[in-house]
């Protein structure tokens, strides 16, 4: 090659090179132009290219734990399965029947038969547990099987308080009891959400707004010995039903509500309708005896007796034409105040209501919410009847009826609240079963709540030294507790009929408070047509006095002499509670 | 020989302009390749990051309905009922009234004032900053570089 030769030939690559780097960026810009015109301007086309780039996801809002005051779970929240599967996309019959007829339980040559179908679906299991479901899933048919979790609301502590939670239906809707009162705090709030199937667009904002939990004032210990002992003594005694409620008159706290018949909210479908509802708060009855100690109360607040008042017992009265007699048709004679509840007299309790006059006699009533709600949170609470001065229903022989408890209508909580004043230094409670409610953002106690304050501190002491009385020297010593002062009563109510009263059942109920000169706790044990005795004093005391053994067991109330020495010494009976 | 030199720059000049402006287009180019590369090293990055997150989410919902299932069954281990049994199968009775002693401690006051310590004044909670250019850059390299080792070897990243 010549020199000449070669100059051309570097010339010539000279002349070329710039066409072909100026070809290459070109080239290489249109990349690059395209590359971002992809990643930034063509999302719509994207989007029309694939429809899947986003989706729809429906967010199930996780509903509240239902716990006791001691933070033990009596509402919780499970999983289950419902399986199903594409025979037409079901590639090996033959291997996936044989799989799934393992885990499922299924028949194999049927479940062989139903794969084998040209069916686009086939329903293979309606429910089964989170485990079972987990293993199908973990077997990878992801595009043949279709698995759905169906959230299930557990009651773990079975047939427990179940007139208390309620339950919740298959439309996941809150039924009586706190399920149904706070459905809206317990069920939270599901969300659809449209999230992205790009990778660069994940948010873990992914979750539904949660439930909020509810804390009870219920024990679930004492819960449990009340539900036992209600059980035991309806056995004994061959009542139809009852109910017992154990309540902190202090602060109104619902420990322990119990009623028979009951039912298992994990098979709520199993039993009657009626028994999902709670007697103790929508029952009405007429309570009976237990009545004298408001209708005493309310005659001493008035002024209208006095401790030392007297009357002359002539064992009948005869009040809007009405003959009340005592409950043994006897004359009494001279009968003091405390007589009337020693002694549980008809007669004496309508005299002392006549001396009131209905207007105070009634004005009184009210005040201890007779008739009245109590605005307790749990649902389908009843009014109660009690009818006043100026009712069209209202007849004079009710101010004289009414004053021993037959005639008027409560329910167990509406009695045991009125009650509770007397042991509550006349202050009455709002009763309460639920103690906090856990939000997303903190805890909101409940507070205590007075209703109102029925009688004084000081006729309150009055009337609750007589009850102590009553159980210590009267009809009710059955219902003493060796080592501790009980103030009670009982109360023996006939049962009304269109027709008048039944002469062959009757409800009988014991109230009582201890330690009487610092109440902790208050009881009403109510039993349905017991057949065992004719007077609750009989039937119904014994069974407190059994009751109250285990109580200040669990809630640790010391004797009384012990809690002297603690109070002597500076300290007192809420210094031992636990 | 001025005239030869004269006649070779008129020559070359334009040659000259067209390199550098060649040369300034590379450099274009080069910078964005640059900026490319790195822009499709931080998208791959986020792109993995996504799918893992994605599967820590699966996994997390999983696992808090194992918890809750767990929880549920241990509630129902330790119900009332179920207690009860396991007590009377271990011996244990039920204490009454008789079998409980309470004790009261001469001089000792359960309601006595107790003194609690008072809790530390609260500090603002907030991280200490200590972010760099060159340690971003620095990070940017270790992603770039954990791709590349990533893609070379097969596997997932």
């Amino acid at each position: 090659m010549t020199a000449q030769q070669g100059q051309t030939q570097i010339d010539t690559f000279n002349s070329r090179l710039p066409i072909v780097v100026i070809g290459m960026v070109m080239i290489s810009a249109l990349l690059v132009l395209k590359l971002f015109s992809f990643q930034q301007l063509s999302l719509d086309v994207i989007n029309e290219l694939s429809p899947d780039y986003n989706r729809n996801i429906n967010l199930a809002a996780a509903r509240g734990i239902i716990y006791d005051r001691e933070g033990q779970r009596l509402a919780v929240n499970t999983l289950e399965y419902r399986i199903g599967i594409s025979p037409n996309l079901v590639s090996n019959p033959q291997r996936t029947a044989t799989q799934l007829a393992a885990i499922l339980n299924l028949d194999e040559l049927e479940t062989y038969q139903a794969l084998s179908s040209d069916q686009s679906y086939v329903l293979l299991a309606p429910r089964v547990s989170a485990e079972i479901g987990q293993q199908v899933e973990a077997l990878e048919l992801d595009n043949v099987i279709r698995i759905e979790k169906i959230p299930r609301r557990v009651y773990p502590q079975g047939t427990l308080a179940a007139q208390i939670l309620g339950f919740v239906g298959g439309d996941l809707q809150g039924y009586y009891g706190v399920e149904g009162k706070f459905q809206d705090q317990l069920a939270g709030r599901a969300r659809e959400e449209v999230v992205s199937n790009i990778p660069f667009e994940v948010t873990d904002q992914q979750e539904a707004d949660k439930g909020n939990d509810l804390y009870l004032t219920l024990d679930r210990d004492i819960q449990f010995l009340v539900e036992s002992q209600l059980q035991q003594s309806i056995t004994e005694t061959g009542a139809t039903g009852g109910t017992i409620i154990v309540m902190n008159p202090r602060s109104g706290d619902i420990l322990g509500m119990a009623s028979w018949p009951s039912f298992d909210p994990n098979d709520y479908s199993a039993s009657r309708e009626r028994d999902w509802r709670n007697p103790a708060v929508s029952e009405q009855y007429e309570p009976g005896s237990i009545m004298k100690v408001l209708t005493i109360a309310a005659g001493l607040d008035s002024g209208k007796i006095s401790k030392d008042w007297t009357y002359n017992d002539q064992g009948s009265i005869d009040v809007g034409g009405i003959k009340i007699e005592n409950w043994d048709r006897r004359a009494h004679g001279v009968v003091d105040t405390q007589g009337i509840l020693v002694q549980s007299l008809n007669v004496g309790a309508a005299t002392v209501s006549l001396s009131m006059g209905p207007i105070d006699f009634f004005k009184y009533m009210s005040k201890f919410n007779v008739g009245r709600l109590t605005g307790v949170n749990l649902e389908g609470e009843a009014t109660g009847t009690m009818y006043i001065l100026g009712d069209p229903d209202y007849s004079d022989s009710s101010l004289g009826t009414d004053a021993f408890g037959q005639g008027l209508a409560t329910t167990p909580l509406q009695m045991i609240t009125a009650i509770s004043a007397i042991a509550n230094d006349g202050l009455m409670m709002q009763p309460n079963i639920v103690q906090k409610i856990v939000t997303s953002d903190g805890e909101v106690p409940s507070q205590p709540t007075a209703l109102g304050r029925p009688i004084t501190a000081d006729t309150a002491h009055l009337v609750r030294d007589m009850m102590v009385v009553v159980v210590r020297d009267g009809l009710d010593s059955d219902a003493q507790l060796p080592g501790y002062t009980v103030a009670g009563k009982t109360g023996t109510a006939e049962i009304p009929t269109p027709v008048g009263y039944r002469s062959d059942a009757w409800i009988m109920s014991f109230i009582g408070f201890l330690p009487a000169d610092d109440p902790q706790v208050i009881v009403l044990i109510k039993l349905d047509e017991p057949t065992t005795g004719r007077w609750a004093s009989q039937v119904v005391a014994p069974i407190f006095r059994r009751l109250a053994e285990r109580l200040v067991v669990l809630m640790e109330i010391p004797p009384d002499d012990v809690r002297l020495a603690l109070a002597a010494q500076g300290g007192d009976v809420n210094g031992v509670q636990r | 020989m001025n005239q030869n030199w004269l006649q070779h720059a008129l020559r070359d000049t334009p040659f000259k302009l067209q390199r550098q402006a060649i040369a300034l287009a590379g450099l274009g180019l080069f910078v964005a390749i640059i900026i490319g590369a790195l822009y499709l090293a931080q998208s791959t990055a986020n792109a993995t990051l996504g799918r893992q997150l994605e599967e820590l989410i699966a996994k997390r919902d999983q696992l808090e309905q194992t918890n809750e299932q767990l929880r549920s069954s241990i509630a129902q281990l330790r119900s009332v009922p179920r207690l009860l049994d396991r007590a009377k199968q271990l011996g244990f009775v039920d204490s009454g009234q008789q079998n409980i002693e309470y004790l009261v401690v001469n001089g000792y006051n359960p309601n006595r004032v107790q003194a609690t310590p008072q809790p530390e004044a609260a500090r603002p909670d907030v991280p200490e900053y200590d972010e760099s250019f060159v340690g971003w850059v620095q990070q940017q390299w270790d992603a770039f570089t954990s791709q590349l080792s990533s893609f070379s070897n097969g596997g997932d990243p």
